[in-house]
């Protein structure tokens, strides 16, 4: 019952335009939207849900694309790369040539024959690629290839099998089992069998190579090969199975090293990766030192410093001098003190180093043991030196009481001539520019400074002895000058000489006798401590030169 | 579907060098033979090797006829124990069996031609038709074939091989493909040492650029079936005693606890069946046994080699649980330290069982590690590096539990300084069939084309054409 119907029977006016108007307006967008159930479409309400419905098309497509079903053939075709034409057939897409409506017999055939007459070679074809073996006839071996190590009939078969193989020398070397041939018209030397050699790698390689080479030159002169046909020709030459033969050794070794091994060679090539780098560094830091050590010795007083705590303030002096260089260079020579910091993680780090570096009696538990030992060091724990070691490292076990504190050795070694009175040191100084000698040792090794040490205990007992022969010669001078005027006045008054005064003379004679003695077995003692150091041959013959003068010296 | 072929432009040629000639790759074995088309990921057929010989000396082939319990039915293997074929006879058979139940049995012709939608007037043409069909009775007609063979097989096999291919099966090409090759190429690699462990023989060898290096092929016989006879070892040394009963000999079972006495009741045959019938079912059982609880020490160091803590793995293992294994006669108990057992002889000569039939014990050159060394160390220094990146392991019983890892170790071990990385499909069925997909892809690429002996090179220089080609 439409709203019409009812207008009819109420007997209103009929015909209200709008609102059917309305209804359609509505209907108009539902329609678009057909495939959506429609209790989904309400939830939207007003807004129209913004879902696309998809439009399924199965036939629609089919039947819209007119095509037939893609036409495939067994398609037979052969390979230009084959030398016999073997046939064989891949399913192709039928594209050319719009088929043959089916149920024509006799054109269908037509076209296969037309494609078999025209047959589509294979487009892996031209991946076909040989490598070109040097070919030579018999007049060209004879010619150019000649060798006593190989026969014309072996280097075919060499040949033979760079082909075969296309150059891949790990197989051809497997694979190469060459059998002389059978003697069987040359009967002389048919009784003697030769044992086919065994062949390097690098015996084969060197024979191809050399043939190649020479067939290269054969066929094509030096002076008109291209550039990279002549470095093949080098290469070629150039080829030199000994140092293949070497490497490859060495290859082996390096197959065969253990994982530790391999780690510590490359630990010891970083280590001297890393030395070589510091070098340049290294050599001026110690030509700095050097400079700095022939410097003028500092007039000030360094008593101060005796004591650990002027020394630490020393150090922190220099240490703000180092800051302000913006260089650390200055921590490693001070590194020999046991200072707190720095210079002693360093001095860990050479321990280290070098426990890394000893490669014997050192298992690995204890290496470890000693780099802890570094840190908390415990008297089993600290790593006991060998005597060749402590010389080299100039360890010492002094057996006289040290001062408290740390000693340097140039002050022990200056510590004799800083005692003494400003004159002594002014005639000690003297003796020694002499000598030749600097007021102060370049370097103060252990041996020098026990050496420079006897020096300047002789130097002052020399001058001792030079002063005592001063204050007697006086002495008998003045004698002499005092009994000259008694036998004067004495001849004088009697006009005789006195025997006393020759006593007192020979009395003196006896003295001096002894002063020489003394000095003589000075010498004895010194000297052979020295000569027994060929090392410091300078400081010997110095010392030598010394003693000499200072008997030439008590002579005078 | 319906899109436009590509033009000859656009055809990524680079990336996908195949073009399939529909060829066929049978990759015959000791214990099956794969059979399949050329460009797909496994075998169509796969056939047992083993075959059957009945009462009226009938044979019978495929898994679905040699396992009935039939009076008289005798079970025979064509191939040699070192996987080369020996009876040629039957292994023909049985090849052509494995072909043509599942690959060309049915051959599609042309519908227009082939005369099923003819109409029955011209019937005589028709005829004539299956006449042409009757002449040309030869399966492979239309198929290259790419075989596989052993990198020992002697030269009187590969020339019958040829001639089986050219002369009974009509191929119109042929080629014969080492496994171990086809292996590596199926791992994608070209140069790659292979280790394949097969059923009758365990074999590792170098293959450079495709080929292999006589000098470093080794071979022992530790492998599947030797396992197998470690088991029965195993078994017979087990308290109380393990009786192997095949599952064809059962006719009911009742559950019963670990470690009792088996209550089954057993079939009565008349006739009963043959003792190779026998063997091929306890096969069968002892198979289930090897996937399911044998495992493989993987190391660190070997079984019997002490741990830091002073113990040995052996006591580890111990500690370790064990696995259940239950025979068809429902006789079940725990396997703990003997599954590991017996799988230490393939890589500690010294830690095999022995074995009652075989006088021999095993030698230290036949476990895997002292082949692979054996095999490096004849080959060229500079290639044995690239040789240890590219280990491929293949073959069925390298799926034992735990072979790779211990694999790993060993090599760790012998060669500390270099890289080590072993390359074992995931997927079992790639393992077994590794070789045969080697060849799926060999025989599917474009290049490959130029390689195949025709029929044509074939009848100009006769069989000994397959010693100059192939390699």
């Amino acid at each position: 019952m439409t709203s019409n119907d009812v207008r009819d029977m109420l007997d209103l006016p009929g015909n209200v335009g709008p609102r059917p108007a309305k209804k359609q307006k509505i209907a108009a967008p539902k329609s678009t939207l057909k495939g959506l159930a429609r209790e989904v479409q309400s939830l939207g309400g007003d807004n129209p849900i913004a879902i696309v419905p998809e439009v399924t098309a199965f036939k629609k497509r089919r039947f819209a694309s007119r095509k037939p079903a893609a036409k495939w053939e067994f398609k037979p075709f052969k390979n230009s790369a084959r030398k016999d034409d073997l046939i064989l057939r891949h399913w192709r897409r039928k594209t050319e040539a719009p088929p043959a409506p089916a149920g024509q017999d006799g054109k269908t055939e037509q076209a296969n024959a037309q494609a078999e007459a025209e047959m589509d070679d294979s487009t892996f074809a031209k991946f076909n690629v040989r490598v070109k073996v040097p070919t030579y006839d018999d007049e060209q071996y004879k010619l150019y290839l000649q060798s006593e190590d190989w026969s014309k009939d072996e280097t075919d078969y060499l040949m033979g099998l760079a082909q075969d193989f296309d150059l891949r020398w790990p197989v051809i070397w497997d694979r190469y089992e060459y059998q002389p041939p059978m003697p069987d018209m040359e009967g002389v030397e048919g009784a003697i069998m030769t044992v086919p050699k065994t062949r390097s790698l690098e015996d084969l390689k060197a024979r191809y190579y050399k043939v190649a080479a020479a067939m290269m030159i054969v066929h094509k002169p030096q002076d008109k090969m291209i550039s990279s046909e002549f470095a093949m020709y080098e290469t070629m030459l150039s080829f030199n199975p000994a140092q293949e033969t070497a490497r490859k050794k060495f290859a082996e070794n390096a197959f065969h090293r253990t994982r530790d091994e391999a780690k510590e060679e490359e630990s010891l090539l970083l280590e001297l990766k890393r030395i070589l780098a510091r070098s340049d560094k290294l050599n001026e830091e110690r030509r700095e030192l050097y400079a700095r050590l022939e410097a003028p010795p500092s007039t000030g007083n360094i008593g101060i410093y005796s004591s650990s705590q002027g020394l630490q303030s020393l150090l922190q002096q220099l240490m703000t001098v180092d800051k302000s260089k913006k260089r650390r260079s200055l921590m490693a020579p001070e590194g020999a003190s046991p200072a707190p910091g720095g210079s002693n993680l360093l001095q860990q780090g050479n321990l280290d180093r070098r426990d890394s570096s000893v490669r014997e009696s050192m298992s690995v538990a204890s290496a470890s043991n000693g780099k802890r030992g570094g840190t908390a060091p415990g008297p089993t724990e600290r790593r006991q030196l060998t005597e060749e070691e402590e010389r080299t490292y100039g360890v010492s076990h002094p057996t006289d009481r040290l001062t408290s504190g740390p000693l340097f050795r140039y002050e022990k070694l200056s510590k004799p001539v800083t005692t003494k009175s400003t004159a002594q040191q002014m005639k000690i100084t003297n003796t020694l520019n002499e000598l030749g000698l600097p007021p102060r040792l370049i370097m103060p090794t252990a041996d020098t400074g026990v050496v420079y040490e006897s020096l300047i205990e002789s130097i002052i007992r020399m001058l001792q002895y030079r002063a005592l022969s001063d204050k007697l010669s006086g002495e008998i001078a003045i004698a002499k000058a005092q009994k000259a005027e008694k036998e004067k006045r004495e001849r004088a008054a009697r006009g005789e000489p006195e025997p006393g005064a020759g006593d007192a003379a020979a009395q003196e004679e006896d003295h001096d006798d002894e002063v020489k003695v003394e000095d003589g077995e000075r010498q004895k003692s010194v000297a052979p401590s020295v000569k027994s150091d060929n090392a410091h041959k300078r400081s010997a013959s110095v010392l030598s030169s010394v003693s000499d003068k200072s008997t030439k010296r008590q002579k005078k | 579907m319906a899109s436009q072929p590509l033009s000859s432009s656009v055809q990524p040629t680079d990336v996908y060098g195949g073009d399939e000639v529909s060829a066929i790759i049978l990759d015959p074995g000791y214990s099956s033979v794969r059979a399949g088309f050329a460009g797909e990921d496994t075998p169509k057929s796969f056939l047992n090797s083993y075959y059957g010989v009945g009462a009226d000396k009938k044979l019978v082939f495929g898994d679905d006829a040699i396992h009935n319990p039939l009076a008289g039915l005798e079970i025979r293997n064509p191939m040699a124990k070192d996987g080369t074929t020996e009876d040629w006879d039957t292994a023909t058979q049985l090849w052509e069996y494995a072909i043509t139940s599942r690959l060309t049995s049915f051959k599609q012709a042309d519908p227009r031609t082939n005369g099923l939608n003819d109409d029955l007037k011209d019937e005589k043409d028709v005829d004539a038709e299956m006449e042409g069909v009757q002449e040309g009775e030869k399966p492979l007609e239309e198929h290259p074939l790419l075989m596989t063979e052993t990198a020992w097989n002697s030269t009187k096999n590969r020339e019958k091989s040829i001639e089986i291919a050219m002369e009974s099966w009509g191929c119109p090409a042929f080629w014969l493909a080492r496994n171990s090759v086809l292996a590596a190429f199926g791992a994608g690699k070209a140069t790659a040492l292979v280790i394949d462990m097969g059923a009758s023989t365990a074999s590792v060898m170098c293959v450079h650029d495709g080929l292999i290096l006589k000098k470093s092929v080794q071979k022992s016989p530790l492998a599947g079936n030797w396992l197998s006879s470690q088991i029965r070892s195993l078994f017979s040394a087990a308290d109380p005693k393990v009786d192997l009963v095949p599952h064809y000999m059962i006719a009911s079972k009742t559950p019963v606890d670990a470690g009792a006495p088996a209550q089954a009741v057993y079939r009565k045959f008349d006739n009963p069946p043959t003792p190779s019938f026998r063997a091929l079912e306890e096969e069968r059982v002892l198979t289930e046994f090897k996937e399911s609880v044998v495992q493989v020490w993987a190391g660190p160091g070997r079984l019997n080699s002490p741990t830091q803590a002073g113990s040995t793995n052996l006591d580890f293992v111990r500690s370790q649980p064990g696995r259940v294994f239950e025979f068809p006669d429902g006789a079940n108990r725990m396997w703990g330290v003997e599954r590991f057992t017996a799988s230490e002889g393939l890589f500690d000569a010294s830690a095999a069982l022995p074995i009652p039939s075989e006088e021999t014990p095993v030698q230290k050159s036949q476990t895997i590690p002292e082949m692979i060394k054996a095999s490096i160390s004849a080959v060229d220094v500079d290639l044995r590096a690239a040789l240890l990146q590219n280990i491929v392991v293949t073959g069925g019983s390298s799926l034992l539990n735990g072979f790779n890892d211990r694999l790993n170790n060993e090599l760790i071990t012998m060669y500390p300084g270099a890289r080590i990385k072993i390359h074992a499909a995931g997927l079992t069925a790639e393992r077994r069939f590794g070789s045969w997909i080697g060849g799926s892809i060999l025989g599917s690429l474009g290049t490959f084309h130029q390689m195949w002996i025709s029929r044509k090179e074939y009848e100009e220089f006769g069989v000994s054409i397959i010693e100059k080609r192939c390699k």
